[in-house]
């Protein structure tokens, strides 16, 4: 059974629509205009027990709405879902016990008490008896590496420190999935690396499957096996990290140095010059089109080679392509 | 506090046979949080009891003056020092009750109420717990220094029976207050401004709770509707309990306060469940 599946989900809010002014506001008080938001556009995918799952996309693109509906504090207009056999919101605080959650944006810790005193006080709600709940406490301070600052209060915290406690408190049940919605945002790239080891190793050690959203290509890549992308709502993109990478990550840029003065009418079959010089050049071509076997020979027949340097486009441009092809 | 959680519950492993010890000792954890949390700016709950000498202070004057005026020494069996005393209860359960509805209107409106959802608590007993924490740290200061400044106005306060009785029906006050504020903020769902209701709701408990004139002093109509309304029993019962501690009067105060509590906690219920339900379906 997969820990998390989801069939045909759709989400449209109702929001009241206020024209400006007074006189405005009159009216939608009289007789309100309601407009329809998608958020959610028939969303089917699972998670597999156990598995790290990227679930990304732009702004507004329906993350945050699903994770709600995983929750169970949002129920959605139609379809299906089951989150470890439970309908989320028809079994919300049975499936609580189960689950654990982080959003981002909005932190669960006590913000003028330290982390520890939220700890405790989750270990009541989740009705962990306290000896258990110490040695949990004391687990997780030390996979997350906050033993230092569990006693400070969390307003005193840097964001980096806060989300490890953050996350951390999100275990204390024992969870057998997790859900992340974005949990990395604001973190300098040193707090965001920390974040993803300890995400990793409780993952390792415990098995806990997560569903991570993030703006951060780096945590899915270094994450995830698998990745969702999605648009309006509607899943764009379905398939392996590496496969997304092996499919997208096509175009290659070459930079060559040589030793001698290159011909001034240096060029190569089926290859794009972006820029050629008089010791080097910089060209680019896509694998589909234009194998890499002819090229390298190519390269290396024109002259005495000094550097060469082959790049690909980052993950993170991959995407940014696959959201704008995406666009409506 | 921390050393304090070392072994109350035993058993192995994770209790889930929910025992209504664990539930309770749920609602018990947010309480003690809350009043962590409450303590963790001491200046600040300092403030907040100090309104209550200036209250005590023009309270003070206004009935010296009455009482000199009338030129009896008691006025509907109430002597100034009773009165000043009363006056002194009410103002500490008026200033110290936490005014829930805010936050639950805030919480709708933002949305928040929904990552209260997520954990496995009753949201409206969560905020009580919570509401409790902080009301108990106010009431406790709002009593040291109102009574400090009372006893060197008019002399020493009623007997410990007072105390214990007022005591007992302010735990009783806070909720029905609270069943009150959650009333309030639950209309969140359905209308987007709700300082009206709440401005309603505080004129009620000034004029008709005895907030402001103990309800003794009224033309015996008006004696007659206050006391058949709820709010007298938040405020009134417990302040008039407390200058006048009889075992009779405390039963009444109870009796009014339990059926009350009955019915307005009842719709308060009936109202959630629907809500929560409708929540869930919109979306904060
Ligand atoms: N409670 C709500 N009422 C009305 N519209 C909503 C509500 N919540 C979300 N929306 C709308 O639904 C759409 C999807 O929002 P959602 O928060 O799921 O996006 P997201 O993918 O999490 O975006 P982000 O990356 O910015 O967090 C947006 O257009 C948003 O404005
Ligand atoms: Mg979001």
């Amino acid at each position: 059974m997969p820990a998390i599946s989801v069939r045909d989900l759709r989400k449209t809010f109702q929001m009241k629509r206020k024209s400006a002014g007074l006189r405005g506001s009159l009216r939608a008080l009289w007789r309100p205009t309601y407009q329809s938001i998608e958020a959610v556009r028939g969303l089917s995918f699972e998670m597999e027990d156990g598995e790290l799952l990227g679930f990304i996309g732009p702004n507004g693109a329906g993350k945050s709405t699903t994770i709600k509906i995983l929750t169970g504090i949002l129920h959605p207009s139609s379809g299906e879902a089951a989150v470890l056999g439970h309908v989320p919101w028809q079994d919300r605080q049975a499936l609580a016990f189960q689950i654990g959650s982080v959003f981002g944006q909005r932190p669960q810790l006590w913000y003028h008490l330290p982390a520890v005193d939220t700890f405790y006080l989750f270990g009541k709600i989740y009705e962990i008896d306290d000896s258990s709940l110490k040695r949990r406490i004391s687990f997780l301070a030390e996979a997350f590496e906050i033993e230092e600052l569990l006693e400070t209060p969390v307003r005193k915290l840097s964001l980096g420190q806060r989300m490890r406690c953050e996350v951390a408190a999100s275990l204390l049940h024992r969870p057998r999935v997790l859900l992340l919605d974005e949990p990395s945002i604001g973190l300098d790239v040193v707090a965001k690396q920390r974040l993803r080891m300890t995400i990793q190793r409780m993952n390792d050690m415990e098995g806990v499957g997560v569903l991570l959203t993030s703006h951060d290509a780096g945590d899915i890549e270094t994450l995830c096996r698998r990745v969702i992308i999605v648009n309006h709502g509607e899943i764009v993109y379905r398939d392996k990290v590496s496969a997304l990478k092996r499919r997208y990550l096509t175009v290659k840029t070459v930079d060559v140095r040589y030793n001698e003065q290159l011909a001034p009418d240096f060029s190569l079959p089926g290859v794009e010059m972006v820029k050629v010089g008089r010791y080097g050049a910089k060209m680019r071509f896509d694998t589909r089109v234009t194998p890499v076997e002819p090229v390298i020979s190519g390269l290396a027949a024109a002259g005495s080679l000094a550097d060469v340097t082959v790049s690909e486009p980052s993950l993170e441009e991959v995407i940014s392509a696959i959201y704008a092809r995406t666009e409506v | 506090m921390r050393s304090k959680e070392a072994g109350a519950l035993t058993g192995e492993g994770r209790v889930r046979e929910h025992s209504s010890a664990a539930v309770a000792g749920k609602y018990w954890a947010v309480f003690r949080t809350q009043l962590l949390n409450s303590l963790a700016y001491p200046i600040d709950l300092l403030g907040r009891s100090l309104l209550i000498v200036l209250f005590m202070w023009i309270f003070m004057n206004l009935w010296r003056v009455t009482y000199g005026a009338v030129g009896a020494s008691s006025i509907a069996g109430l002597t100034l020092a009773d009165t000043m005393w009363y006056l002194m209860m009410a103002e500490a359960v008026m200033l110290s009750k936490h005014d829930l509805s805010e936050t639950f209107s805030e919480q709708v409106k933002d949305g928040s109420v929904a990552y209260l959802l997520n954990k496995p608590f009753n949201f409206i007993l969560y905020h009580f717990a919570s509401g409790l924490g902080d009301s108990l740290l106010a009431f406790g200061g709002n009593l040291l220094i109102g009574s400090a400044v009372v006893w060197l106005m008019v002399g020493p306060p009623p007997g410990i029976a007072g105390w214990i009785f007022a005591g007992a029906a302010v735990v009783l006050s806070w909720l029905l207050d609270f069943c009150f504020s959650a009333l309030i903020g639950l209309s969140a769902f359905v209308v987007e401004e709700t300082n009206a209701f709440r401005w309603i709701y505080q004129k009620f408990l000034l004029l008709l709770g005895g907030v402001l004139i103990p309800l003794d002093f009224f033309p015996a109509w008006l004696q007659t509707i206050s006391l058949n309304l709820p709010f007298a029993w938040i405020i009134y019962g417990p302040a008039r309990l407390f200058v006048e501690p009889s075992l009779a009067r405390l039963g009444h105060v109870f009796l009014q306060q339990c059926i009350w509590l009955a019915v307005v906690g009842g719709i308060v219920w009936v109202i959630y469940r629907r809500v929560v339900a409708r929540l869930v379906i919109n979306g904060g």
